[in-house]
């Protein structure tokens, strides 16, 4: 456990020296949701999906699955600022297990998404008065939770095997495009062609954010609910083995 | 528990790059490291010693043989490995983002040092690597050979038992070195073991008990300086001072046989291997080309075994 802390604690004093990042990582959903949210709200007009759910209470399951999935990735990036400044071959000779490494790494960020999530729904309950159901609170913040450890997982599979990272770049710029368009982020799947709403499905995203939105407004059947968790949590266990062995072969 | 801080059996190490021919860097290496010794890994480039010390830090997983570190196997039990070891890399290793005595904290962390202690630690250390007035600096606005004490200095914020130090004086100047040097030897006489690779031999001569040479991955020779320097018997290093260097000097030193010759301003050493009988004669040779102010004869340094071993395997 002290391992993890000091991981942590490291994770924390870096962070701690940038105060904008700091800004972005917490306020950056919200900001999201403000913007665009209210844009697309007020350009539609109307119910989206389903009475008296709005866009905006819509999206909020969506945008904290966004902020998951763009957290993890930074994570997973900062093993190339490591590697740059020589200090990740040397954390790998200090007294911890490399599932104590990926863990201490992951659990700083995630405290930060949980923090995000509050004050984005938060101040998106008081400026757009989006409706949080109160009762899967716990929930709620549980797949916000893991979706950034299982993001986080998944993506240092690539962190770790590339070596540069104008290609873990382009190949993060590639998963945002795929991850978060082709899911129901955005946008519910009703409307959509087969072929589309098929592949939305079987995205990992769309499992995170139809937990996030059964949890906040009650849309999406608890035993879609069930299977959604229950494979979100089989994609972040293969990730993790997959990113374990990543790192002991480095 | 056995007396030896390291026991490595007939390790191998193959990399197999993808659609390359497989490199045997460490091709059946054995040899143990009694604790409280200042151990030398040496060799040329690519000799094997940096995945040698990769394989003892737990960042390499051997191909073949065993090593233990404090009696802990490196494949078996890696966490209880590096609980042992602390180590300086050979590329300069810090958090750039963090100041100097932040740096310190959290390597200590890592090692359960008590918050208290690691602070009282840090100012110890500061002050013996003259660390103290860029306390508050962060590391990414030093220079690379601040950075790099930034690297040595966190070793002693630690007690591990085993100390592993790759080219650790690259980027040092030389009054850092020699001061770094001498808390190595202290930290040896507390009971720590040292294994430390160079390529700068004086250093190995000067620091090391115990030195293991090796070539393609396999042992050359084995020994305390003075064993090896038996080895390299009838090798003697001249250094003549002239008044000016003569013409002709280089030509007769070729006719004499001498190896490793170094012409600086008006001194030339160079090393002359044959019976120490003949070596006043060989002075007397090279006097008559020029005005001789100083003459030194020594024997063979480490740098002599070392190249006369690389050129026999």
């Amino acid at each position: 456990m002290s391992a993890i802390s000091a991981v942590l604690y490291r994770e924390a004093k870096i962070r701690a020296t940038n105060a904008t990042f700091i800004f972005w990582d917490l306020f950056y959903p919200l900001c999201y949701m403000l913007v665009f949210g209210v844009g697309i709200n007020a350009a539609l007009g109307a119910p989206l999906s389903a009475p008296g759910v709005d866009y905006n209470a819509f999206f909020l399951a969506g945008v904290l699955a966004m902020a998951s999935f763009g957290i993890a990735s930074n994570t997973a990036w900062s093993f190339f600022m490591d590697r740059d400044n020589g200090i990740f071959y040397e954390m790998l000779t200090y007294p911890m297990s490399r599932s104590q490494y990926l863990f201490g790494k992951v659990l700083f960020n995630m405290f930060v998404t949980l923090l995000q999530a509050v004050i984005t729904v938060g101040v998106a309950r008081l400026l757009l008065h989006v409706p949080m159901r109160s009762d899967r609170w716990p929930l709620f913040l549980l797949a916000v939770a893991a979706g950034t450890v299982g993001w986080f997982f998944f993506y240092a599979i690539f962190a770790l095997r590339m070596r540069r990272n104008d290609s873990f770049n382009a190949v993060t710029s590639i998963f945002y495009f795929v991850f978060l368009f082709v899911s129901s982020m955005f946008y519910p799947l009703e409307p959509l062609p087969r072929w589309f709403r098929l592949a939305a499905l079987a995205n990992p995203v769309t499992w995170q954010v139809d937990v996030l939105r059964y949890a906040s407004i009650g849309l999406v059947s608890p035993q879609r609910v069930a299977a959604e968790s229950a494979a979100f949590l089989l994609f972040t266990v293969i990730s993790f083995a997959l990113a374990i062995r990543a790192l002991r072969q480095q | 528990m056995s007396g030896f801080a390291i026991e490595v059996e007939n390790l191998v190490k193959v990399y197999a790059p993808r659609g390359r021919e497989p490199v045997r860097a460490v091709d059946g290496l054995s040899f143990e490291v009694k604790r409280g010794t200042i151990f030398g890994l040496l060799g040329p480039n690519g000799a094997g010693k940096t995945t040698t010390l990769k394989v003892l830090n737990t960042l390499l997983t051997p191909t073949g043989g065993s090593a233990r570190v404090m009696g802990h196997d490196v494949v078996a039990a890696p966490v209880a490995v590096r609980r042992s070891i602390s180590v300086v890399l050979q590329e300069t290793a810090t958090e750039l983002f963090l100041s100097v005595r932040d740096n310190l904290l959290t390597f200590a962390r890592f090692y359960g040092i008590p918050s208290e202690l690691a602070r009282r630690r840090a100012a110890e250390v500061m002050e013996k690597f003259q660390l103290t007035a860029e306390s508050p600096n962060k590391v990414q606005d030093l220079s690379g050979g601040f950075r790099r004490r930034v690297q040595v200095a966190k070793i002693f914020m630690v007690e591990t038992p085993v100390v592993f130090l790759d080219e650790f004086s690259t980027g040092m100047d030389p009054i850092l070195k020699r001061a770094v040097m001498d808390l190595l030897r202290e930290e040896a006489l507390r009971g720590r073991t040292i294994v430390l690779t160079t390529q700068i031999l004086s250093e190995a001569e000067e620091l090391c008990d115990d030195i293991l040479i090796i070539n393609r991955g396999r042992q050359v020779a084995r020994g305390d300086l003075h064993a090896l320097k038996l080895l390299s018997q009838g090798v003697h290093e001249i250094t003549i001072t002239f008044e000016a260097i003569p013409s002709g000097l280089e030509t007769e030193l070729a006719r004499l046989g001498a190896l490793r010759v170094h012409i600086q301003q008006n001194t030339v050493e160079f090393a002359w291997k044959g019976e120490e009988s003949l070596v006043l004669a060989r002075v007397t040779e090279l006097a008559k080309l020029g005005r001789v102010l100083r003459v030194e004869v020594g024997g063979a340094s480490l740098e002599d075994v070392f190249i006369e071993l690389m050129q026999k395997s």
